[in-house]
């Protein structure tokens, strides 16, 4: 199945490239039980793209997102954030990345039960000790859909409400790159679809870059480049076509 | 971010309260001793203060050794005279002031429980220490004075007579006038007041004083009084100013009242010990559940060291609330306690509450300082939580036990705790510093216990839990939960530990030293009869002795005495006297050199020493050795005989004669007396008789038999054991709590597994008993674990106590019965979080988030 990994080069609004990952492998175990969940993929990331990545479960997907996040070490290869080397950073550095150059949605949401909605958006800003510029606070509540519960604590809203509250923490700091680990996940269609729609939105008005993991193919077609990994290699790097297209590709991967 | 902490704080409100609850206790005991010790003291510095307010310059005898009543000894009257022609002196009188007895007509104390009675001496006009309430002083030797509030105990009026007991026959004496002292209530305490000559008779200490109190001329200061004074008295007496003597009266007392504060701050300090477990568990638990919300916050840029101030911060709060409750808690406590102290016999003065800025302080010290630390590990695993653990649905933090690690220092911990109560037992160092040293040690050793302990749980869990599996499904269930997350519930269980040892160790000890003490009576004390004054430890008179000696069907009586000194070269020792003519009638002792023969033979300056002094001292027959009298009379005695080690040493560490003690010592009172009666007589019919006889003369005395006195012992210990308990109660209910919100804390934990075992048929009931057992094995757990402990310390303890002739002896029932109470308890705190358990809703269980 080499044939998948096709040669085309990367569509959208380019821009300057800005994460560069290089011969990144991560192995668990050791002999008989190893995995390897990573096995050599270089992969780089430009300014202003939604980018999305698929995989059947256990193709390392995940894994790569983690490490391009600097969630997770590799065993072998580096990853760079803007010409900085994240790979072997100490806590304290990669914390401060964390804090001014990524955001991130999960897929529980994760939303502090005590803050209120903006509380939570600005909570970031309150971690940094930054004061929070409320002329973007209050767009982004507009933005989200949220201007009349912004006082509502998590509990009063729904699924999809704190989603967005979610995906407004994430573009509060302006990051360099939004990283989104299935925000959909854990959504009906309706707010599915209202999330994929601030990430998008997030992209065309603010130029956000956005890596995101899912394996939704509706999901997966909303970005502008789609990538698909199996068994710890690329196996696909092109722009999503339709959502049938990726249901395709994802049948020939399986 | 901090008020990010304030609504965690807020959210988790219960949760929280639970945890201050653990400290709380703690705190107000250490506050309330602090409030009463204050108080206590203020009230004996005013009753002092009152009282020498007429005083200038006050004369008394330099205590050379103290004793265990407190009191300085007389000093001949002569003295007066020289001490009246000094420049200066405008007024200048002797006083009395000894302890006695006060009863009513019908031979009735007017004391409160075992508070000490005086017998004083009237002062003339102008130095006076009391104020005259009603009616005038007293005159002549059939009138005196009493305190108002022992004349409101017992209902006495002017014109009603009374009984003053001194070192004679009690006399009966006409109350003439009620009066105060000081101002602040003087405990149980009362004092009776008459005339100079009729006090000295009274007290046995004819041409004595045990004061001399001194008015100066005006324009005359106390201070330059008392230097004109002090160069002509002689050395033995001591020359302070009126203040100086209130101050160093209330400083004695303060320091012979802080026994008191220790112990009652040693339980303080267990409770909070015992709290600190249940902090850290509370915060173990609350970390491991937000995990994922600590790894959210560091995916959004928070540092490690905020993650630790906010867990500390929590714990910071959670201290400072507790310290304030703990504090207005204490304050009614010192109060309770003052209660409690006066319901054993041991009633003290008493004014409005002192609450000083030192008690304050203190307490809120104590209490964020305990909870900071109890939340430290907590806190800095909580650091440790990576910002991947926001990505996973339910992430269950293990940390990697590594065993090796913990068996390393816990052995460590183990080793240096033994070692340090061995120095104690081995160099046997004494008061505070040992007492320390060996709180230190049990401290490491129950520490390390805890540390190794969470190894220990699998298999001891499993051994308690094993009976309950029979009882079906939930009993395995029960079995299983206790045993899933072992160290969680080890330090639970470490936390009932705690109380449960020292709750075993004391009844272990008691037990011993009931045994030890009905062995000496046994195999000591010949006498069927002994006489001893009220309470077992005010004296009698040696006229009682006397006069039991003439009792029909009596063989012998033979009264012994007690004084404190100091041996030169063996330190303080307590030094009792005999009647060589009839003790060995009364007394078996055995010798490691000598006989009995020794005992009838002593002569002047002669003495039978025990075995610890002879060994301290170097002495064996014939050696000398010098004695410094609570006097200041330097006195060289020989060594006539050697007691064996054992018997308690009961008469002390050097016996002399009654007459030695009278000469050289200034004791004239018998501590008690013991009779032995004839062959062929009935002791009942005997001490009947001697009843009899004393009823008018020595009304205060009481005759008892063997029987009678070693229950009377075994009451006075087991009176200190309940006070025990209940202090130590307040370390065991707060592990209790630990073991409720441990509880409450798993079942919120494992919401979405319990709604499973309902959805497949588990009936609420079933619920609330798998609950039940497995508080039953967490609180059994450490109330085994807690007995051995208790058991193995008295073991330790006792050894080097043994040659004291104390033998421990093991309460088995007893013990027993500790362990079925506390599984009760544990049923008890399992009540609560059984019952939120049994109540989950299945659907919202199932879907829990």
């Amino acid at each position: 199945m080499e044939s998948t990994l096709q040669e085309i080069p990367q569509s959208g609004a380019s821009g300057a490239n800005i994460v560069t990952a290089s011969g990144l492998t991560k192995v668990y175990g050791e002999g008989e039980a190893e995995v390897r969940a990573l096995d050599g993929v270089d992969v780089t990331f430009d300014s202003g793209v939604y980018t999305s990545i698929m995989g059947p479960s256990g193709s390392g997907k995940s894994t790569l997102m983690h490490i391009l996040a600097g969630l997770d070490t590799p065993t072998t290869g580096s990853v760079e954030v803007e010409g900085t080397v994240i790979t072997g950073l100490d806590d304290g550095d990669l914390t401060r990345l964390r804090r001014d150059k990524l955001g991130f949605v999960f897929q529980f949401f994760n939303l502090l039960p005590v803050l209120s909605a903006e509380e939570n958006i600005v909570l970031p800003l309150s971690i940094a000790g930054k004061k929070p510029d409320q002329e973007w606070v209050d767009e982004l509540i507009g933005r989200v859909g949220l201007g009349d519960r912004r006082d509502h604590r998590p509990s009063e809203l729904s699924g999809g409400q704190q989603q967005r509250v979610a995906v407004a923490r994430a573009l509060v700091t302006r990051p360099t790159v939004l990283f989104a680990d299935e925000p959909t996940g854990n959504l009906d269609s309706k707010s599915s679809h209202d999330v994929l729609e601030l990430l998008r939105g997030s992209v065309d008005d603010y130029g956000q870059t956005v890596i995101m993991v899912t394996h939704e193919p509706d999901s997966a077609a909303v970005g502008d480049r789609l990538i698909a990994l199996r068994d710890g290699r690329l196996v696909h790097d092109a722009p999503p076509v339709s959502a049938d297209a990726v249901i395709e590709l994802l049948k020939k991967l399986a | 971010m901090l008020g990010l902490t304030f609504k965690n704080l807020w959210a988790r409100k219960w949760r929280s309260l639970m945890t201050a609850i653990a400290v709380v206790f703690g705190i107000a005991l250490v506050a309330g001793t602090y409030v009463l010790t204050d108080t206590t003291n203020g009230a004996f510095n005013d009753i002092f203060v009152g009282a020498s307010e007429n005083t200038d310059v006050a004369i008394t005898a330099r205590q050379q050794v103290v004793q265990e009543d407190g009191s300085t000894p007389a000093f001949s009257s002569s003295i007066l005279k020289e001490v009246k022609t000094v420049d200066g002196v405008r007024l200048a009188a002797g006083d009395m002031f000894s302890q006695g007895a006060i009863l009513d007509a019908d031979g009735d104390s007017t004391g409160g429980g075992f508070a000490p009675q005086f017998i004083a001496s009237s002062s003339p006009e102008g130095l006076e220490s009391v104020e005259y309430v009603e009616g005038r002083k007293a005159r002549g030797p059939r009138e005196t004075a009493l305190d108002e509030a022992a004349a409101e105990r017992s209902g006495l009026k002017l014109g009603d007579t009374i009984l003053l007991v001194g070192t004679g026959k009690a006399r009966p004496f006409k109350l003439v006038a009620l009066t105060r002292l000081g101002g602040a209530s003087f405990g149980g305490t009362s004092i009776a007041q008459v005339p100079l000559p009729v006090a000295q008779q009274l007290t046995g200490e004819q041409g004595k004083f045990d004061q001399i109190t001194v008015a100066a001329d005006d324009g005359v200061s106390p201070e330059e009084l008392r230097d004109r004074i002090q160069k002509i008295v002689p050395k033995d007496l001591l020359v302070e100013t009126g203040a100086e003597n209130a101050d160093r009266q209330a400083s004695e007392i303060r320091d012979s009242l802080s026994f008191l504060s220790i112990a009652l701050l040693a339980f303080a300090a267990i409770a909070l010990f015992v709290g600190s477990f249940v902090i850290f568990n509370v915060f173990s638990i609350t970390v491991a559940q937000r995990t994922r919300e600590f790894g959210m916050l560091r995916t959004l840029g928070a540092g490690r060291s905020q993650i630790l101030r906010t867990v500390l911060v929590e714990g910071l709060l959670i201290g400072l609330f507790a310290s304030i409750v703990g504090i207005l808690v204490g304050i009614g406590l010192a109060q309770g306690l003052s209660a409690l102290l006066s319901a054993v016999g041991a009633e003290l003065p008493s004014k409005s509450l002192v609450i000083a800025p030192r008690t304050i302080i203190a307490s809120f010290v104590i209490g964020i300082g305990v909870t900071l630390v109890a939340s430290l590990l907590p806190a800095l695993r909580a650091t440790r939580v990576p910002p991947i653990a926001a990505l996973s649905e339910s992430l269950i933090s293990k940390s990697k036990s590594r065993v090796w690690l913990r068996g390393l220092i816990a052995s460590l911990l183990t080793i240096f705790g033994l070692a340090l109560i061995a120095s104690v037992l081995i160099t046997g160092t004494d008061g505070g510093t040992g007492a320390a040293r060996m709180g230190g040690g049990a401290v490491a050793v129950v520490i390390a216990i805890s540390i190794f302990s969470p190894q220990l749980v699998r298999p001891m869990a499993s051994a308690i839990g094993a009976p309950l599996e029979r009882l079906g499904l939930t009993g395995k269930l029960a079995r299983e939960n206790s045993q899933r997350n072992p160290s969680r519930t080890a330090v639970t269980s470490a936390a009932l530990m705690i109380g449960l040892a020292l709750v075993s160790f004391v009844t272990i000890f008691a037990s011993g030293l009931n045994s030890s003490v009905t062995d000496v009576i046994d195999s000591n004390l010949k006498g069927e009869i002994i006489l001893q004054g009220p309470g077992g430890f005010n004296p009698i008179p040696p006229e009682a002795a006397q006069l039991a000696a003439e009792t029909p069907g009596v063989r012998a009586a033979s009264g012994i005495r007690f004084s404190n000194v100091k041996v030169t070269e063996g330190g303080g020792r307590s030094l009792s006297s005999v009647q060589p003519a009839s003790v060995n009638e009364v007394i078996e002792l055995e010798w490691q050199e000598g006989s009995a023969e020794d005992l009838s033979g002593l002569g002047g300056r002669q003495a039978v020493v025990s075995a610890s002094l002879a060994d301290a001292a170097g002495l064996s027959r014939g050696d000398n050795f010098e004695v410094l009298s609570k006097t200041g009379k330097k006195v060289e005695l020989t060594t006539t005989g050697i007691l064996a080690s054992g018997n308690l040493e009961f008469l002390g560490d050097i016996i002399v004669s009654q007459q030695e003690m009278e000469k050289n010592f200034g004791v004239n009172v018998d501590f008690f007396a013991l009779v032995r009666t004839e062959p062929g007589q009935d002791v009942g019919d005997v001490q009947k008789r001697i009843d009899e006889a004393f009823q008018k003369p020595f009304p205060t005395v009481d005759v008892l038999n063997q029987q009678e006195l070693k229950d009377n012992q075994k009451q006075q210990i087991n009176t200190l054991l309940a006070m025990i308990y209940v202090l130590l109660a307040l370390a065991v209910v707060v592990s209790l709590v630990g073991i409720v919100v441990t509880l409450i804390l798993s079942i919120y934990e494992r919401t979405r597994e319990l709604g499973m075992l309902r959805s497949i048929g588990m009936s609420r009931r079933q619920v609330r008993r798998m609950i039940r057992y497995e508080a039953v094995i967490t609180a059994v757990l450490g109330a085994v674990a807690g007995l051995i402990l208790g058991v193995i310390f008295a073991f330790l303890i006792g050894i080097p106590l043994e040659g004291d002739g104390f033998a421990l002896s093991y309460p088995i029932l007893v013990l027993a019965m500790i362990v079925v109470i506390t599984a009760i308890a544990g049923v008890l705190a399992a009540i609560y979080p059984a019952r939120k358990a049994s109540k989950l809703d299945v659907l919202e269980a199932v879907s829990y988030e």
